[in-house]
């Protein structure tokens, strides 16, 4: 059955724990194009978008679900949404828990509220991170 | 808490704002630091298959980079506590030198103790790509 609002409440299981290096975090701040000395040198802080590093594995696990039929190429991302306990630093093992919190039907499109719980392995939250997607049905006009 | 940072500021006044060019390569950098791979974000042909204008940047992408405007003001004076945007807009990013001009501003939105909410705008082509964008920052940590 296609997504809908029975799915909210939904969940799943943690993302593969991932390690944050140094080097995964400069390179992300070269990314984004930020040279701040906070993201660089042996035990650097992550810059607070990094954290989407984490959730995108958690949201694969929903796009893939074969139970909700989503077709990756309709969803957009409507908004997200970070907040933070503390930022990341070198070292923190982390993952990412993915949780639907809410599915609304607006005409052709479903409206998915979904909520990513990054904690440390040792149980410790540190981000939750909520995002918006819409994802348009293939049959529609 | 930081009172250096504090001093002057009040609801309404602006962060110096940050002009950033996003040309392909920084897209090809992005995709390999976020880890998001999607097609649109670096194929012509795939982005319009998707009936997109063209290469398009990732929102993550767009949302990282305007948080700098904020950040690069913070220092290591605070955290940031929660940080969100509606993806309103692309931003097509076309193959050449020029790429697409973005420009990012914020301004306080909200004061209450050690706790700054800003609100931050980002422009392409003379139209905002961001939606009520805001990042509330703690100067007591």
């Amino acid at each position: 059955m296609a997504i809908s609002e029975v799915h909210a409440g939904r969940s799943y299981p943690p993302t593969t724990p991932y390690q944050v290096s140094a080097a995964k975090i400069a390179e992300f701040a070269t990314a984004i194009g930020d040279d701040s000395s906070s993201y660089r040198g042996a035990e650097p802080i992550a810059p607070p978008t990094f954290v989407a590093v984490i959730s995108s594995p958690a949201w694969e696990l929903m796009f893939d679900d074969p139970e909700l039929e989503l077709t990756l190429s309709r969803i957009v991302h409507g908004d997200q949404r970070f907040s933070y306990v503390r930022p990341l630093r070198t070292g923190d093992v982390v993952t990412g828990a993915l949780t639907i919190d809410k599915v609304r039907s607006r005409g052709a499109v479903e409206i998915i509220s979904a909520s990513v719980e990054i904690t440390t392995v040792g149980g410790e939250p540190v981000c939750t991170a909520q995002a918006t997607f819409m994802h348009s049905r293939g049959e529609a006009a | 808490m930081s009172v250096a940072l504090l001093e002057g500021l009040e609801v309404g006044s602006a962060l110096p704002s940050l002009t950033v060019r996003f040309t392909r390569e920084r897209l090809v950098r992005y995709a390999g630091a976020s880890t998001d791979f999607n097609p649109i974000h670096f194929s012509d042909h795939f982005a319009a298959q998707m009936g997109l204008p063209g290469v398009i940047a990732h929102g993550m992408l767009t949302m990282g980079t305007a948080l700098r405007v904020v950040t690069d003001w913070l220092g290591d004076q605070g955290t940031v506590r929660s940080y969100f945007v509606r993806f309103t807009r692309p931003i097509v990013v076309p193959d050449d030198d020029a790429g697409a001009e973005v420009t990012f501003s914020a301004s306080v939105a909200a004061m209450a103790g050690p706790s700054v909410t800003f609100a931050i705008e980002a422009v392409f082509d003379d139209q905002k790509v961001l939606g009520a964008a805001r990042a509330e920052v703690d100067l007591g940590a």
